[in-house]
This record gives structure tokens, sequence and C-alpha cells, in this order.
């Protein structure tokens, strides 16, 4: 009988972890700056680069979901900050959220200006998309989306002034 | 549902209630897929469109974009009308329609047409005479801060009060345009500006003296001490090294230093050195050192 | 409670007797010929001894007892009134001194006769800044049964009443309106780069010192940071170069800066990542300040002191001067950075001496130094 308990707890025990490791939300960022001209990114800028995206989108995808813009950390300027903004305030309003999962992002760099005041990347997404109606879920899909994304050095970090989807590259 | 239909069809009619279940199924099947939305296939940011839906009775409608959700009670079978500021931000929608069951579809908005320029020129203090010295991006802006993907021409126009010193047009790739240039040889303002059909954004770079090209000074004793200063101070162009440059006056006297940071005012930098007895001074600013004068004492 | 009364009786006699034994023994049995004195109030008494007149007189400078400090001394001359000898004391024109207070001194004796005495005092003054030492020698003379401290100092020279004419030269910076688009500005951060960094291990811990300078044609506000890393990679410490910079850097200007580490040993250290931050801010090429018969020396304490003079050659008063002089080795690389505050505020067209300690340590290897001073207007601030 104790045996079977053991069994029991350590059945659910690893589903349980099982469970943690699906409901992982940190995203996947994989950035390549071979093509990235005129200027080569630095090496020291391209690990904040891909630091900060990957704090951006972990903190676009929990503004979203608890609808709250206290998770962006200044990650977010201009046009991407007020489009967020719009974006959360608007889904307050309407009763509605949206969740990012199981984020994966294949990042180029195709442009970096001369004196490294700006950069542009494009980037292939894939997350699992859902938007919720209070708790009910009203959309859900597997989405792969193609981003341009404009970032500027900011104080001590890269900020995503531009976030804009395209159809294509 | 299809348990209850399980249930019921425990009968010895087995083959004709299959049917009836399957019929049933069949319709409540084709009542839900009868929600279709047709959405825009060539939507531009800032202009009205509709989504056409099929059907009939009330639904909910759900709209995600970049920067707006919004949700609103329609009538299936009539068009939705999105308005302007609805679709302002270009990029990825989501249409959701809901009645009895939800059904989906994704559109995209473009950018519309260029509005504003976003033009980053640098530096903003040029030394004159260096080669790729002045660089410019310009990213061209639909009126709604949209990134305009397709391909633009932009001119690139560098002028002086006097003259047009350059002109470059540059094609949009992948919504950016940038240019590199040479900085001119002598010292003033120079106007950067950026076109794209009929919107402009002008930039000014000041185009300042380089390094000192040599330092000459002359010195005098007075009561008060010795009164040195330079000649006036003159890159290797001639143009006046900018007021405020510091220029670092050093007089030895045996084991005992004097030392005076001056800054250059009105092309001339002054110093008063106190030390008593036969000196020696010397000038420097920068990396550029100027001659050694002797002062007796008095 | 019957049982601890007793206790509590001797415990009150026992305290008593020693308090009586302190109060009249606890002088005489310090090391001889050291005078030292705290904060905390005491009772003045008769001088019989040099050092109990220059401590008299030290504790009454201490309580601010003025009447009684300037009535103690002698004068050797008259042209020295109350006021000059306050003043000496308690600073003026918002000097350092005019916020600072004597927290403790020590004195030895240098020399003495039956007639005359030579104390060197070290005083230990609390300021804004930090606590700042001051070495001072004082002549003690006998006269009649009492020893009195002789007072030689002159009173500073007045500044004339002049004009001083000044093309001034500042910049202005005109930060743009809020809607301001992006990359409308279109002013640059002032160009700064770091020309040389030493790292040293030193008593205190680790040391990063070196240079930095403005490359641009307009002023910059400079701050340099700096980073130990160990072996893996990972950050040891982190720390700014706080005061020890000449913040505000004119065109073409050096500044020598250090960084210390006060809990870092550098055999920990593989690689030390600099920083330097340069933003543009409004300032005034006024007031130019000479540094006037710089000499490196060794003190009556066997310390090598870099000292000299700074002159103020503008009209504008600069509160509290701050000496930043860089050392350099024969391959003119910066081998240490000392710094120090002027007490005395620097009055327009005058001067105030100055030093500066090298350690021990480097003191030897020292070829050439470079003295730069921050100015602290409390006009400006």
């Amino acid at each position: 009988m104790m045996r079977i308990q053991i069994a029991i707890v350590c059945v659910t025990l690893a589903l349980a972890v099982g469970n943690l490791k699906a409901a992982d939300t940190s995203p996947q960022v994989t950035l390549n700056v071979t093509k990235a001209a005129p200027r080569t990114v630095e090496l020291l800028t391209q690990r904040a680069l891909l630091r900060d995206y990957k704090f951006a989108w972990a903190n676009l995808a929990q503004a979203l979901e608890s609808n709250s813009m206290e998770s962006l950390n200044g990650l977010f300027a201009g046009t991407a900050n007020t489009w967020l903004k719009g974006k959360v305030s608007t889904q307050r309003l309407s009763g509605l959220s949206s969740r990012y999962s199981n984020q994966s992002h294949k990042v180029d760099a195709v442009f970096y200006a001369p004196e490294g005041d700006v950069i542009e990347l494009h980037d292939t997404a894939e997350y699992d998309y859902q938007v919720l109606d209070g708790s009910k879920s009203i959309h859900s899909e597997h989405a792969v989306v193609h981003y341009v994304v404009l970032m500027t050095p900011g104080a001590d970090r890269w900020v995503v002034r531009q976030l804009q989807a395209v159809q294509h590259f | 549902m299809s348990s209850s239909i399980n249930t019921a069809c425990r009968s010895p009619k087995v083959s004709l209630c299959w049917i009836g279940a399957v019929l049933l199924s069949l319709a409540a099947v084709s009542m839900a897929q009868d929600i279709e939305l047709r959405v825009p296939s060539g939507a531009v940011a800032g202009q009205p469109a509709s989504i056409s839906t099929t059907g009939g009775g009330s639904a909910t409608f759900y709209l995600e974009g970049p920067s707006i959700a919004l949700k609103r009670d329609v009538q299936l079978g009539q068009d939705i009308q999105l308005s302007a500021r609805e679709i302002e931000g270009a990029g990825r929608y989501v249409a959701t329609i809901c009645a009895s069951n939800c059904s989906s579809s994704v559109f995209f908005v473009a950018a519309g047409k260029p509005s504003t320029l976003t033009f980053l020129v640098h530096p903003s203090r040029a030394p004159v005479g260096q080669p790729d010295m002045i660089s410019g991006v310009a990213f061209p802006f639909d009126e709604f801060e949209n990134l305009i993907f397709t391909p633009e021409t932009v001119q690139f126009q560098i002028s002086s009060k006097e003259s047009k010193l350059a002109s470059h047009s540059v094609e949009t790739q992948n919504g950016v345009a940038w240019f590199r240039t040479s900085s001119g040889k002598s010292a003033g303002a120079v106007q950067v500006a950026a076109s794209l059909n009929d919107v402009q954004a002008r930039r000014v770079v000041q185009q300042v003296a380089s390094d000192p090209c040599r330092l000459q000074i002359k010195a005098q004793r007075t009561p008060k001490g010795v009164e040195v200063q330079t000649d006036p101070v003159r890159d290797c162009a001639g143009n006046p090294v900018p007021d405020g440059t510091i220029v670092t006056f050093t007089a030895k006297n045996g084991d005992q230093i004097s030392t005076v940071d001056a800054p250059i005012k009105q092309d001339v930098a002054r110093a008063r050195i106190t030390a008593k007895g036969t000196i020696v001074i010397s000038a420097a600013s920068g990396v550029v050192m100027g001659n050694e004068i002797r002062v007796g004492g008095q | 409670m019957k049982r601890a009364l007793p206790i509590v009786i001797v415990l009150v006699a026992v305290t008593v007797l020693l308090i009586f034994l302190g109060a009249t023994f606890g002088r005489s049995s310090g090391t001889v010929g050291i005078a030292s004195g705290s904060a905390l109030p005491g009772f003045s008494e008769h001088a019989s001894t040099p050092e109990q007149a220059l401590s008299n007189f030290l504790q009454d400078v201490q309580r601010r007892n003025w009447d009684r400090a300037f009535a103690s001394v002698e004068r050797t001359s008259e042209a020295v009134n109350k006021l000059d000898f306050i003043q000496e004391w308690t600073g003026t024109n918002g000097g350092l001194r005019s916020f600072s207070s004597l927290e403790k001194y020590e004195a030895r004796p240098l020399h003495a006769t039956n007639s005359e005495a030579q104390m060197r005092v070290r005083m230990q003054w609390t300021t804004p800044v930090g606590p700042v030492e001051d070495v001072r020698d004082f002549q003690l003379a006998h006269r009649g049964d009492e020893w009195k401290v002789v007072w030689n100092q002159t009173p500073p020279p007045n500044v004339p009443a002049q004009i001083v004419p000044v093309n001034y030269l500042r910049w202005d910076l005109v930060s743009g309106t809020s809607n301001d688009q992006w990359g409308s500005h279109n002013v640059d951060s002032p160009h700064v780069r770091i020309v040389s960094m030493n790292a040293i291990d030193s008593a205190e811990g680790t040391v990063v010192m070196g240079e930095v300078v403005n490359e641009d044609t307009v002023p910059a506000f400079v701050n340099v940071n700096s980073t130990l890393v160990d072996a893996s990679g990972n950050p040891i410490d982190d720390e700014s170069s706080f005061d020890k910079i000449l913040h505000i850097l004119l065109p073409k200007q050096v500044s020598p800066y250090r960084i210390d580490f006060p809990n870092a040993s550098l055999a920990k250290v593989k690689n030390v990542r600099m920083d330097v931050k340069a933003t543009l801010v409004p300032a005034s090429s006024d007031p130019v300040i000479g540094i006037m018969n710089q000499k490196l020396e060794q003190d009556a304490q066997g310390r090598s002191v870099l000292h000299g003079e700074i002159l103020n050659q503008t009209g504008e008063t600069v509160n509290i001067p701050h000496v930043i002089a860089s050392f350099y080795d024969n391959n003119g690389k910066v081998i240490w950075v000392s710094d120090g505050y002027v007490q005395q505020a620097l009055l327009p067209q005058s001067s105030q001496p100055f030093a500066v300690e090298v350690p021990k340590s480097v003191a030897g290897k020292v070829q050439n130094f470079h003295v730069v001073v921050n100015q602290y207007s409390l006009q400006k601030s």
C-alpha cells in the first residue's frame, strides 16, 4: 500500500514538472547578425540585443495577458510603446486579453546604421496565440508571423521602437 | 451531445438511428460553419474597410490588431464596417466572430503613403576634411507612424549657405535608405536634407575645425608675473579652432612646474604664470605641441 | 532584590573610584609628550606645560569658545585681529572650512626648551566631503608661570576692489520640445575617450586609474565606470570615479580619474571593463585656475608630497577647490592619482596653497605629474 502511495506521489510530481515545462513562457530567440550592414554588429551589442529583445517579448506577453503596462520595464519606446499601450487599454476596455505562449523567434539583423544608433531586425516568430473574452477562449492558433523591428540604444539597454508585422519580408 | 446520441441508439433499429445521428451532427456542423468572415485583402492603414459575414442572427465581433482590441455586437449576414481609426496600425489583424461558436480570420493592413521621414544624421559636429565623416539614415513612415516597407526613392542633399555640396539618390531597402560622405574643407554649418516626393526632413551639421595645426606662443614679464598667450590658433586648413578649446601652458623652473589650462577665447588663449626666476614655457592642445620660449627672471 | 542591593552598591563604589582615578591620573598615564583631544566636553586647566597650553587652546577652538581662545594666544602682530583669528578656524566665503568642524587632534612635540616649544598637530576635521586631515605646527612660549600659543598666522590678504574684465565664454544647452520626432534632436553626446588605464593592487584594495580626454568641441559632463571581471567572466564589482575626476571637461581638456575597489583583490581580476559616459551640459570656461610652483618633496614626516599653489586668474570666487593630481612613471604611464580638498575658498586673483600625498610604494617611480582643479562655486550650484 505504501509503495503504491509513493508511486502515486512520484507520478504526480513527474506530471507537475512536465506541466511546468510545457507552461514555460520564456521566449526562445536566436539572432543572426551576418547580414547586418553597413556596420558590423559588435559582440557586446549582439549580446545586449538578444537579451533585450527577448525581455521585450516576455514583457509584451505579460502586459497583454495581464492588461497592465507595469511589466514593460521601459523596453518599448516611440510607436511600439504607443501601440502597445493602445492595445492594452482597449483590451482592458473590452474585457479581452491575449496570450502568447511557446514563443520562438528567428531574428536576422538586416540593417545596422553607420553610427550604431538604430538596427533593423527581421523576426520570424512562431507562437501559440490565444484571445480570451474574460475566461472564454474565442480564438487560438499556432501563428507564424513576420515582424519588422526597429531597435535603438537607450541609456543602458536597446529598446524596441517599431514592431510591425508584415505578410512577408 | 455525442454521448446522448450513443445512448439513444441502443435499440433494434440501429442502422436508422445511426443515420439520423449523423444527419443531426452534419446539420450542427454546417450551422457552425455558416458564419464565414470575408476579410479585406488589400487593406491600407487609416482607410475604412469592411468585413462581410454570412448567416443570420446576432453575434459578437472581435478585432485584435497591433494597437487595438475591440468587441462589438453585429448582425450576421451584414457587413462589419471598420473605421479608419480602427485600422491605423499596419500589421496583422485577427477578426473573430462568435455566435454559438467562434470563427476567425487573419488579414494584414499595409502602410499608407509616405508622410514623414525619420532622418538620423551623425555627427552633429564633424571635423573638417575627414573621409566618410557624415552619415544619414532615413526611414519613410505614413501619417500613422507605420514603416513603409515598399521601395521608395529618397533624395539626400548636402548644402552650405553658398552652394549645394553633394547629392545622392537612394532607394529604400527593407524600409531604409542611407548615405555616407566626407566632411567639407571649411568650418561652419551645413544643411543635410532627405526628401521623398514632397516630404522633406532637414538637419544641420556643424563642421568644426580639426586639431590645431601649430601652436605659437609669446610671453612677457609683468609686475604680476609672466603673461603668456598664443597666436590665433587655427587648424591646417586655416579654420579657427573653436573657442573654449583648452590650451595647457607649462612653465618649468628647475624642478618646479607651473601649469595653466586656459580656454581659447576669440582665437587666442591667455594665461598668467607667477613663477619666479628664469622659466621655460611651452604649450599643448590635445596631441599638438607648441613652441618653447625662455623668459628671464627680473 | 535583597541579594542584588549589595552588588549594586559595590558596582557604584567601584565606578566612582575608577572615575576619580581616571580624572586624577588619566592624562599622565598616556603616552608622554602626546596631547590628544576629541569633541567631548572637558575643563580647561592652568597651562603649566606646552602640551597643556596647546590642549587648552584646541579645546577652546573645538568648542568655538573664541573669546577665551583668542585671549589665550600671544599675537606676534597687532595686525591680527579677532575676526581674522576666528575666520582662520571657521572659514569664509563658503569655503570647505565653513562647513567643517574639528573632530579630534593629536599633538607631538618637535622640540622644546624651558622658554619655548614647537608642537606638530594632526587635526581631523569632519567635512561634507568626508574626514580631512590637516597638519599644522604651533609655536609656544613660556610666559610667567604659564605656556602660551604664539599666534604668528598672517591675516589673509584682502582682495582689493577691482574690475576684472571677462569676455565671458559659456555654452547653453537648449533641449528640444517634448513633441519632437525621433531623430530630430540631432545633437550628439560629446566625444570623450579614455586615453589610459592602469589597475594596481594597493593597501586599500584594487585601484583603477588613468586619464580621459574630451576630443569634442563642446563641454562634456564625464563619468568613468569600471567593472572588475573574474576568470569565468563574471563581474566581481563595479564602481564609478565619483569625485576623483574633473567632471566637466572643456574641449581638448584632460582629466585624471581614479576608481577604488576597497574590497577587491587584483589577483582575482582577469579583466577590467571600462565605460565612459559623457553628456552635454551647459558650462562656462571660467574661472581659469593656474597651478603654480608645483614640486614633489618629502615633508618633515618623511612622506612624499606634491605641493604648490592654486591661483585664481579670474574674477569669480571658487568656494571649494578640489585638486586632483596624476603621477606618471618614466614611460608616461599613470601610476597614481591623488586628490585633496583645499579648505579655504579661492578668492578672485588670489592663491591658496595645496598639498597631496603620494604613497611610498609609487613615490620613487614618479617622473612627472599633472594637476587639475575641480571648482565648486555656491553661485553655480
